[in-house]
């Protein structure tokens, strides 16, 4: 358990498009963002990441390297769009703040 | 008798060691920033952070309300309080932090990601994330909630 990772697979096969097959690494699912994005950001995003981030490893388990890549991809995206929104959501609160902050300063 | 020589295929350079780990060491930087951030700006003073949006229009607390206050109340050594804020923070904390090893461990090694998490402990997650967002909305039941 503690030495999954042990040599690391021999040569390839064929390289080229999406050279998954079972001896590839398994395609990145972006857990970390959906967890992140789950804990922080506050945003229903991130469970909607999870749910692609499982899907990778279950598609991956069950032996469909190309099925696992395009959730990948979506995992990808949803991890990007969280952390796109948690920054627009940061920067409307920082403007709402300096705009309360003006108005009433000004009445 | 002249047998192609077997094309060897060059091995792909992957960097290991120092320079593996920038992204790990950014990770780490990007982290201590925020953690630093929740240690001086107190997140319990209204007004120093923006409201959870799912909060804000919904008035329903979300897996990941109270979590600034948990980190807050971790930096200063009050695990019960950022327990009583959020619990999924604190777990999530310490999933995260022995990911990080492990991945800053395969990249020191320069060994490629070899690995997939069992799907069923993924679902679990997302069963345990959904528990405790449904959970920590129960009327009258504060056990949960950040509040």
């Amino acid at each position: 358990m503690s030495d999954y990772g042990t040599p690391p697979p021999p040569p390839p096969p064929a390289l080229g498009y999406n050279s998954g097959g079972m001896g590839g690494a398994p395609p990145q699912n972006y857990l970390v963002w959906a967890i992140l994005s789950t804990v922080f950001c506050c945003l229903p995003l991130g469970v909607a990441s999870i749910v692609f981030a499982a899907q990778v490893n279950s598609k991956w388990q069950a032996g469909d390297a190309r099925g696992a890549a395009e959730s990948s991809a979506k995992a990808k995206k949803f991890a990007m769009w969280s952390a796109i929104a948690g920054v627009v959501v940061a920067i409307v609160w920082v403007f709402f703040v300096v705009v309360v902050a003006a108005l009433s300063e000004g009445s | 008798m002249t047998t192609a020589v077997p094309q060897r295929p060059e091995a792909p350079v992957v960097a290991r060691g120092f320079g593996a780990l920038r992204v790990p060491a950014l990770a780490v930087a990007g982290g201590l920033a925020v953690t630093t951030l929740l240690a001086v700006v107190d997140p319990n003073q209204p007004g120093h952070y923006p409201t959870c949006p799912f909060l804000a229009v919904t008035g329903l607390y979300c897996p990941g309300c109270g979590s600034l206050r948990a980190i807050h109340d971790l930096v200063h050594g009050d695990l019960g309080g950022a327990m009583a804020r959020n619990p999924l923070t604190v777990v999530a904390l310490v999933g995260l932090a022995i990911g990080w090893v492990l991945w800053a461990r395969r990249l020191w090694r320069g060994q490629p990601r070899s690995w997939a998490a069992p799907p069923a402990l993924l679902y679990g997650l997302l069963t345990l994330v959904l528990a405790f967002w449904a959970l920590r909305n129960v009327p009258g039941w504060t056990w949960l909630s950040p509040a």
